[in-house]
């Protein structure tokens, strides 16, 4: 039955805001009246001896490289340096139900009326109505006021599944990758969708960290941004990464992803020649990397994330690591990531249960 | 693309089911007037049907089909809209839109009225992306591209066989929805064309649809509504589970979104629970059916698709209802009475992953 137009619950103590900055937090002004609630957890990649003014009135914790280091020891070097990557550190370290993540240059945008609009509010309303991997909805999310299933749609479909990722867009600068940003500098998504939906089972994406929200506790362990930044022979791909082992896991465990609504209004170009050196790799281990992630089955006795994750990074180490080195290191790590996560979260039952 | 007048003038038929009258043609008259139309006529053959002045047409009642395809008439629906489907085969074009004779010209946002055709012909002449979901939908949109992340080799996309429209005003929902939400309208109007993944079924509506029919029109049968059969309501549904897998099989993709028309009539939900009853049911099977069809390497065309489609139709849900096998068995003779009109067509071939 699709949602009644209800106030949304703010779940003040149930998400964190992780955000990943070298610079300043000066954008948190704009969002002050959306994120004030919220505790943030800021995550500060580069120098550790530089001071991150954080805007006054927030409620926060940080954590630099020495930090990351002290709290994390030999397990740290799973956490990339000089990339935005680090983040994730943010994700294993929070202890709420809820994270939402944006990146440093990006703002409220306004809708078509002109209405600025409450990202994290919509965020919330994709995570706590279910998805629907199974079928496509031609009307989109069925969820949403003032729509539903269409005709044809099996009503033993209709309860959905929980949703464990809400992947929100951008206006203004897209998130285009470096060759479509040299041959397209001056393109701007003017176009405002209004729609939210489901990413159906079997098809992966590529998912962008700019303005994600997700349920830790369902998905959490799968959220690791790989190895990126310093010393590292790729960047940019932190955040696909994670999306297709997301995604992976997501079909597995019956968990749903949603993309579309929110928009933010994202204002900074990044270089385009900086850009090419970081995804030059990726350019070509992407065309083996998604037919590898199209093709995995993990095994019925996977039945939480971490279970999932840790026989993805198997697979990864047995059908990538011929690629290059790099998945060899990068398997490692995910399991690194995974020895962390539970160090951080003893306990606590284990992510995701299959149904 | 842009061409000196109306685009694909002599290469697309429109095709309308009708009972009553065709006097909705006046409002999409600047849209619809250069293009050729096929009036399907439902019901009783000896009323007439008044088209308006100004358009080319050929209509066809049931005296006229029965007169064309003889026993395999048998095939086509008979007091039901399903009957369009007869359009489809006998139109000689490359391109078929169809359309509900309930259905009007809508506005966008800005208040400009929307050309439903030519909408449906930019998804058709560009590409499909169903291997990939791209974030900002369809990559070919002016302003719009794939996104960082999505691999290069996919980029190319394959040919588009179907471009599913959708509707303002009265949506498309089915009787139990319509009983609980009678006074629902849809009004968000969502600026976006997008593929159906590969792999993912969807409920196909037929009143503003258009597709390739050299690439997948024999797939498009409506299956047996109406009169002296259990179901109805169902006839857009069957062709477009059908249509998903051969599709997703041959490598063709199946866009849905834009453009919106404007839907008037809300059929009434009572004689709909009537037309869905068997469908609410059945359906629990079908749709596990068509999620788990597969379609052996051999079978390279369309009519070979669904000619196998038909086998599996009467083996595994013939045990459903006796009516499955007669579906099957009339899926036959759709392919065959279309191979009669159209000889030597091997549709959608050789199209590989």
């Amino acid at each position: 039955m699709a949602g009644s137009s209800s106030v949304t619950p703010i779940l003040k103590d149930e998400l964190d805001i992780v955000i990943a900055t070298v610079r300043n937090l000066d954008f948190l002004e704009k969002w002050r009246p959306f994120f004030q609630h919220y505790h943030l957890i800021i995550v500060q990649d580069g120098d550790p001896s530089k001071t991150i003014k954080v805007p006054e009135g927030f409620d926060y914790e940080l954590y630099n490289r020495d930090d990351i280091n002290r709290i994390l020891g030999p397990k740290a070097s799973c956490i990339s340096f000089k990339d935005s990557a680090c983040r994730c550190f943010g994700f294993m370290v929070s202890k709420k139900k809820y994270v939402y993540t944006i990146d440093d240059d990006c703002f409220v945008a306004k809708d078509p009326s002109g209405k600025e609009m409450n990202a994290v509010e919509q965020h919330i309303q994709n995570l706590l109505s279910p998805s629907t991997p199974f079928l496509f909805n031609t009307l989109y999310d069925p969820y949403r006021d003032g729509t539903d299933f269409v005709r044809g749609y099996p009503f033993s479909l209709r309860e959905g599944v929980p949703t464990a990722v809400s992947h929100g867009l951008w206006l203004n600068i897209p998130d285009y990758d470096a060759p479509t940003q040299l041959v397209k500098p001056l393109e701007r998504n003017n176009r405002f969708v209004d729609a939210v939906m489901t990413v159906p089972k079997g098809t992966l994406f590529p998912m962008c960290g700019m303005n994600l929200g997700f349920n830790r506790e369902l998905i959490g362990p799968a959220m690791y941004l790989g190895l990126m930044g310093d010393g590292q022979p790729i960047g940019r791909y932190d955040d696909m990464w994670a999306g297709w082992c997301t995604k992976v896991i997501c079909d597995h465990l019956g968990y749903g992803v949603k993309t579309g609504l929110p928009y933010v209004w994202h204002t900074k170009a990044s270089s385009p020649f900086a850009n090419l050196k970081k995804e030059y790799k990726g350019i070509y281990w992407q065309e083996e990397l998604i037919p590898f992630f199209q093709a995995v089955t993990l095994p019925k006795e996977c039945t939480t994330v971490k279970k999932c994750y840790l026989e993805l990074s198997k697979q990864v180490r047995a059908k990538l690591g011929k690629v290059d080195e790099y998945f060899n290191k990068l398997a490692d790590a995910m399991i690194t990531w995974i020895q962390a996560w539970d160090e951080l979260n003893p306990s606590k039952g284990e992510a995701g249960h299959l149904n | 693309m842009a061409s000196a007048g109306p685009a694909l003038k002599d290469e697309l038929d429109i095709v309308i089911p009708t009972i009553r009258n065709l006097d909705f043609l006046e409002m999409w008259r600047p849209f619809f007037q250069p293009y050729h139309l096929i009036i399907v006529q439902d019901g009783d053959p000896s009323k007439t049907i008044k088209v308006p002045d100004g358009f080319q047409y050929d209509l066809y009642n049931r005296n006229d089909i029965n007169k064309l395809l003889g026993p395999k008439a048998s095939c086509i629906s008979f007091k039901d809209s399903a009957c369009r489907c007869f359009g489809y085969m006998v139109s000689k074009k490359k391109y078929i839109y169809t359309i509900d004779d309930d259905c009007f010209v809508a506005k966008n946002p800005s208040g400009q009225d929307i050309n439903a055709l030519e909408q449906h012909i930019k998804n058709l002449l560009c590409p499909s992306a169903p291997y990939f979901f791209n974030t900002l939908y369809d990559p070919y949109a002016e302003g719009a591209d794939f996104v960082r992340g999505y691999p290069f080799s996919l980029r190319e996309g394959v040919p588009t066989a179907v471009s599913h429209g959708l509707w303002l005003n009265i949506p498309d929902y089915d009787a139990p929805t319509q009983l609980v939400k009678p006074a629902e309208r849809n009004k968000r109007y969502v600026d976006a064309v997008m593929t159906i993944p590969k792999g993912t079924l969807f409920p196909m509506c037929g009143m503003n649809l258009a597709f390739d029919r050299d690439l997948i029109g024999p797939a498009m049968y409506f299956g047996l509504m109406g009169e002296g059969q259990p179901i109805g309501r169902y006839d857009d549904m069957w062709a477009g589970w059908c249509v998903k897998v051969i599709c997703d099989h041959l490598g063709l993709g199946v866009k849905t979104g834009l453009p919106y028309i404007w839907h008037s009539k809300a059929s009434n939900p009572f004689v709909n629970l009537k037309k869905e009853y068997k469908g609410i049911f059945w359906q629990e099977e079908i749709i596990p059916f068509f999620q788990t069809a597969i379609l052996p390497k051999e079978c390279t065309t369309v009519q070979a698709c669904y000619i196998e489609l038909s086998k599996q139709v009467k083996e595994k849900l013939g045990k459903i209802d006796p009516y499955f096998t007669k579906l099957g068995d009339a899926m036959v003779t759709w392919i065959e009475a279309w191979d009669e009109l159209n000889p030597g067509k091997d549709a959608g071939k050789g199209k590989g992953k």
